[in-house]
């Protein structure tokens, strides 16, 4: 029965070493292979000090931001093409975003982002594409793949508008699971620097959603109860009007106080009911719908 | 304002009944007790808290548990826990339904799970395995919509604490995992690493000291330290 145990285990643990038969890093049940989050944020901040935040022109008062999560690309890359095609010729997109889980496992990483540099836009307009670093982005101590290709993944971006409005897009690093210290006071400063700022929107872009309202999510996991409940509080006691998360691969809307948290469909290939959002940004409140795609 | 006051007043003494009746989970006897803890985590840092509980085993087949847990960061828990219990050739066998409020009053948020499970406990190990279901409420609450209640209506419970004593002994040392403690209930990819141990002074009194570690991200596959517990304290069986 012992020798029994310790045999699963070994193999488990030297399955997970091969992500080409095993895509999870078991490993990191005990911890995490990449850097923690922590050192993550001084990575992040590195680049944010030297290339500063990236503020995106729209070109009318009013635009549309796509968003996706969870492409999870390893073999194929469908879905992920059909939402850059989508977005790059939608005039009204200035910005899109990927809420992480970019890719599967470690390898994919260029077949990944060759869509991005090769899919061409359409030359009436300029659009960006922004993203943030999802758990499997950094499972097999893979954040230095993800930082030296999307160089940041906790920063802010300002969207401005013909008439000077400005939307502010805050993108935080829970592949974790948790903010972190560092982080966590980044967020707070963030926020009181955004109430002196007279912004229309404010949007909380990351990858772990909040709550576990089904079972759709499987073995994936949210930040703890303490994290949740307080994290929830700062956001919406400086006016957060939308938290958009991944993960869970599958949709769900909770409406709070004053903040709607959305969790996006993933759009994995091999996902059942793969989908995007796309949020409408103008004067009035955000609005969106859901964009189905079908599986691959 | 003045109702909700009202309102937890009376479920913290009505928690605290049994108390004034009187004792401690796997022993036959009433008992008190009270703790001190040092906590951290790293949403709040570094805080106190104490904690208050009660045991009572009503007869050979039922016992109820009641906790209290207040914390310098603002939040609090109430607890109730009732055990039907059958004796089997070999430790016993028991079913738990569990009550319990969690008052995140720093943060404007109070949750309320009730959580059912069937457990097997014997001298050196016990195992327990069950669902909970959750309701998370913002305050102030809106009464007039049940829109800002948020339900998480399925979530599994589960407990394995190993002995190095039996239970008889004046002395008992347990390691034990769990997405449970007297005064919170973790979504189950959470789990709450725990080491407790207690030590009979005489009849009457008891010391107890525990440690718990709770990290985060195990199932995110990137796991890292969110939290840790050292509490100390003493219960006086009856």
């Amino acid at each position: 029965m012992k020798k029994s145990i310790i045999l699963i285990a070994c193999a488990a643990v030297l399955t997970a070493c091969n992500p080409d038969t095993w895509n999870l890093d078991i490993v990191g049940m005990v911890s995490g292979s990449s850097p923690q989050i922590d050192k993550r944020i001084d990575d992040s901040f590195a680049y944010n000090a030297q290339h500063g935040m990236p503020v995106i022109a729209a070109s009318a008062e009013n635009y549309r931001v796509y968003v996706a999560t969870d492409t999870h690309v390893d073999r194929t890359r469908t879905n992920w093409e059909t939402f850059i095609s989508d977005y790059r010729n939608d005039l009204s997109c200035p910005l899109a975003i990927h809420l992480g889980d970019l890719i599967n496992a470690q390898n994919h990483w260029d077949y990944m982002k060759l869509p991005v540099d090769s899919i061409p836009a359409n030359p009436l307009k300029k659009d960006t594409l922004l993203v943030v670093a999802g758990n499997h982005d950094i499972y097999f101590n893979q954040w230095g793949e993800y930082i030296s290709r999307w160089k940041t993944s906790t920063y802010y971006a300002i969207v401005r508008t013909p008439s000077g409005k400005q939307d502010l897009y805050i993108f935080i690093d829970t592949a974790e699971g948790v903010l972190g210290t560092k982080q966590w006071a980044w967020l707070e400063q963030t926020l009181k620097w955004a109430d002196t700022q007279s912004f229309r929107h404010i949007v909380v872009n990351t990858h772990t959603h909040l709550f576990k309202r089904d079972s759709s999510q499987g073995h994936t996991s949210n930040m703890p109860i303490e994290e949740t409940y307080a994290l929830l509080h700062m956001l919406q006691e400086h006016k957060v009007e939308m938290y958009w998360c991944g993960h869970d691969h599958s949709r769900e809307i909770s409406q709070l106080h004053n903040m709607t948290a959305i969790v996006v469909d993933a759009l994995f290939d091999r996902e059942p009911h793969p989908g995007y959002l796309v949020a409408e940004v103008g004067n009035e409140p955000i609005s969106y719908k859901f964009v189905n795609l079908t599986s691959n | 304002m003045n109702k909700r006051f009202t309102l937890i007043v009376l479920m913290a003494v009505w928690l605290m009944m049994p108390a004034m009746a009187q004792v401690q989970y796997g022993t036959d006897q009433y008992s008190v007790r009270m703790s001190l803890g040092y906590n951290h985590n790293t949403t709040y840092g570094h805080y106190g808290s104490v904690a208050i509980g009660a045991f009572m085993p009503i007869n050979p087949h039922f016992e109820m548990q009641a906790d209290m847990f207040f914390s310098f960061q603002n939040t609090h828990a109430l607890g109730v826990q009732v055990r039907p219990k059958f004796a089997v050739p070999v430790g016993e066998i028991y079913l738990e339904g569990r009550m319990l409020a969690g008052l995140y009053a720093r943060d404007g948020f109070n949750d309320l799970t009730q959580a059912i499970a069937v457990g097997y406990r014997m001298e050196y190990v016990s195992f327990q395995l069950g669902m909970s279901t959750r309701l998370i409420m913002e305050t102030p609450y809106d009464w007039h919509s049940t829109s800002n209640i948020i339900v998480e209506p399925f979530n599994l419970t589960y407990r394995l604490e190993v002995f190095v004593r039996p239970k008889v002994s004046p002395w008992n040392i347990s390691m034990c995992i769990s997405n449970m403690t007297d005064y919170q209930i973790e979504r189950v990819w959470q789990p709450i690493f725990m080491a407790n141990g207690r030590y009979n002074i005489d009849e009457h009194w008891q010391v107890n000291l525990s440690a718990l570690c709770k990290p985060t991200g195990m199932f995110h596959l990137n796991a890292k330290y969110y939290a840790a517990e050292v509490r100390g304290g003493f219960a006086y069986n009856f």
